[in-house]
């Protein structure tokens, strides 16, 4: 995937842009809001992914200017830790996600990756069916098969499989689970993710012949179907 | 700076009383003066016509001689004017005056003595007869000046009466201000427990004193709490860095297989993310403090978000052997955040799951109470002594026994911002069996229909 960063901050740029180019992306860098801007609205790339606080012209700028421009690559911003209200802002000004510094380098690439999978999605006509493997998931009737049999979900249990498999073949973290399917942006203290993916797990593989949703250590969950 | 009692309000004061008081002593001073006047002439005019009435009479019965008869003994007489003048023609025929124009009426001439004047009353008794009687004014002068010398004196002495307690007062006030401000200086200068001396006396400087008094009592109060704070976040901060520290040097020093160094970093990240939140939920307390959310507040339906929570850590609860019932005895909405109130609530339902042993009851509550909604968070597990209740909201504060949890003592903290922002109100109320009681009254929103009044415990 073809990747800008646009980040001031050269240690952390170096940073990421390895991580990045370790997970097989192929990144490009520009370190102040101008260069970012012309090279955004040049270049073909997969997805941005922009530094708030930037020299020149600032992140929220430099993306309203973008999408008046008819750009309509993802773009994953990057803030300090300052503010509750840096999201919604974020978000208003165009951006498709939200990441607060100092974040670790699995949840970057995870969220890039949901980034990307976004793209792919766009313009495609929105499903009614999700289908993977032995399981099929109904969004009309909100009804979930396995196997042929009837499995009965509760209303997050729900979200949370959709999410899944939306994101099918893609790590997800805790935190993603977290916004999406609870709709909390804080890290609560007890094991809420842990606790529903444990139910749905069981309800999922009592009428499986395999596990549909892994563990990965240090970063989250992964919906695989093969 | 000797005479800065001139610029004092009680000067001021003392001044415009002194200008009241000679504006009244000049009014009455020109009505007596007037009166007295009058009352003089008024004499003066009564003793000539009964001059000219006697002297009339005798010409009228006995002609001319008895008219010069009645004048002489005018002269003597009581009851009578000082001068008397009868002259036919021009030419002078009895009295003490010189003869002098014909003029009729009552008027003053020139008296006999420098600076006199006479006022009289002259007339015709008789063709070509003309009589004038009148008496020196000088008394009357006399006493009107007599008058105004006395009014001024009192005057003088009034005014420097005025003067004198106006001083008095002023400097008086000037001691006790410069006290307030001597004690605002010395605070300034970081003397924080100076205090504004009181007098007892409950009158207004007292009140404001005392009013400066206990607004420093509560910055004192404040700054104290700012230390505490401050001395807890470097103490709280210290001991995970030196950890991260020594077990980086351990890591370095005594490590030499891959597998221990991926377990020593992979701690060490830990500790960083503990650091890391820990300032996170500082900068999002002080954020929400500075009640910049406000602006976004939108109507919140209580029910629906509490079914929501419940939902959520229902079965969180179940897996750690807690029983989590919601009980809703209204529906309620509050103007509010939900995001917020969602973070507020959840901190609640989550200390009562992780400070409480399996088997305990945890249940969410809401109720209306007047025009408060109010939820509960109640458990019936070993509770919290009542001397504890008030320090579980300062920041950083853990109980001994969770000390060993993981946390940051900033919880409670949080939801005392979250709750401030939305105007509410914490009580912790004292349960009669064991168990801790948490209750968040809210004022309700508008667009709520005005609840039944229910039976509610006090507030």
């Amino acid at each position: 995937m073809k990747i800008l960063l646009v980040e001031d901050d050269k240690e952390i740029a170096g940073h990421v842009s390895h991580a990045l180019t370790s997970a097989g992306h192929d990144v490009d860098s520009a370190d102040d809001g101008f260069e970012g801007l012309s090279r955004a609205s040049s270049g073909d790339y997969a997805a941005l992914i922009l530094d708030r606080m930037l020299p020149r012209l600032d992140g929220l700028s430099l993306m309203k200017q973008l999408r008046a421009d008819g750009v309509k690559t993802p773009i994953l911003l990057l803030t300090t830790m300052a503010g509750i209200d840096d999201r919604v802002e974020g978000l208003e000004a165009g951006a498709d996600d939200y990441l607060v510094k100092p974040f670790a380098f699995a949840e970057l690439l995870a969220r890039v990756n949901a980034l990307g999978r976004r793209s792919e999605i766009n313009g495609r006509a929105a499903a009614t069916k999700l289908i993977a493997a032995d399981l099929e998931m109904d969004l009309i009737a909100r009804t979930v098969h396995r196997a042929g049999h009837a499995v009965e979900l509760q209303a997050q249990e729900f979200r949370l499989l959709e999410y899944l498999m939306r994101n099918a073949g893609r790590a997800v973290t805790r935190a993603m689970l977290l916004e999406h399917v609870w709709n909390l942006h804080f890290d609560p203290r007890t094991n809420i993710v842990e606790t529903h993916m444990s139910r749905l797990r069981t309800k999922l593989d009592r009428n499986g012949a395999k596990d549909l949703i892994h563990t990965i250590r240090g970063t989250g969950y992964i919906f695989r179907a093969d | 700076m000797r005479i800065r009692f001139i610029h004092t309000e009680g000067f001021r004061i003392a001044a415009i009383f002194v200008a009241i008081f000679a504006l009244a002593a000049a009014a009455l001073a020109a009505s007596v003066l007037v009166i007295v006047q009058r009352e003089f002439r008024d004499q003066i005019v009564q003793f000539a016509n009964a001059d000219i009435a006697a002297v009339k009479n005798g010409y009228r019965t006995e002609g001319e001689a008895e008219a010069r008869e009645v004048i002489e003994q005018r002269m003597t007489a009581e009851g009578a004017s000082d001068f008397i003048l009868l002259q036919r023609d021009g030419k002078r025929l009895a009295g003490n005056l010189k003869a002098m124009p014909p003029r009729t009426g009552i008027f003053t001439v020139p008296g006999i003595r420098r600076r006199h004047r006479i006022l009289g009353v002259a007339t015709y008794i008789a063709p070509g007869l003309y009589i004038f009687s009148g008496s020196d004014l000088y008394p009357a002068r006399l006493a009107r000046e007599h008058i105004v010398q006395f009014l001024i004196w009192i005057f003088a002495g009034a005014v420097l009466l005025a003067v004198l307690g106006g001083v008095f007062v002023s400097r008086n006030l000037l001691r006790r201000t410069d006290a307030i401000a001597r004690a605002c200086r010395a605070i300034m200068n970081g003397n924080m427990k100076t205090r504004v001396p009181v007098r007892g006396t409950e009158d207004e400087l007292d009140r404001l004193a005392q009013t400066i008094n206990a607004m420093l009592d509560r910055i004192a109060a404040l700054m104290e709490n700012v230390r505490q704070v401050t001395n807890d976040i470097a103490h709280d901060l210290r001991t995970p860095v030196s950890h991260l520290r020594h077990r980086l040097e351990h890591a370095r020093l005594q490590l030499s297989a891959p597998a221990d160094y991926d377990k020593a970093l992979e701690s060490a990240i830990a500790t960083s993310d503990e650091i890391l939140a820990l300032f996170a939920a500082l900068l999002r307390i002080a954020q929400i403090e500075g009640g910049a959310r406000r602006a976004g507040f939108a109507l919140v339906e209580l029910t629906d978000l509490l079914h929501q929570l419940r939902d959520m850590f229902g079965p969180v609860a179940d897996d750690s052997g807690h029983v989590l019932t919601l009980t809703l005895a209204q529906p309620a909405a509050i103007r509010g955040d939900r995001e917020l109130l969602v973070q507020l609530f959840s901190n609640l339902i989550e200390n009562a799951i992780v400070h409480t042993p399996a088997g305990t009851r945890i249940e969410i509550g809401l109720r209306v109470d007047k025009d408060f909604a109010i939820v509960s968070v109640s458990d019936d597990g070993p509770g919290v002594p009542e001397e504890e209740h008030e320090k579980l909201f300062q920041p950083l504060y853990r109980r001994e026994a969770s000390r060993s949890q993981p946390g940051h003592g900033l919880g409670l903290a949080l939801v005392n911002a979250i709750t401030d922002l939305h105007s509410g109100r914490i009580v912790l109320r004292k349960t009669v069996q064991p168990g801790l009681c948490v209750e968040v009254a809210f004022p309700l929103g508008g667009d709520v229909q005005a609840p039944q009044a229910i039976e509610v415990g006090n507030l």
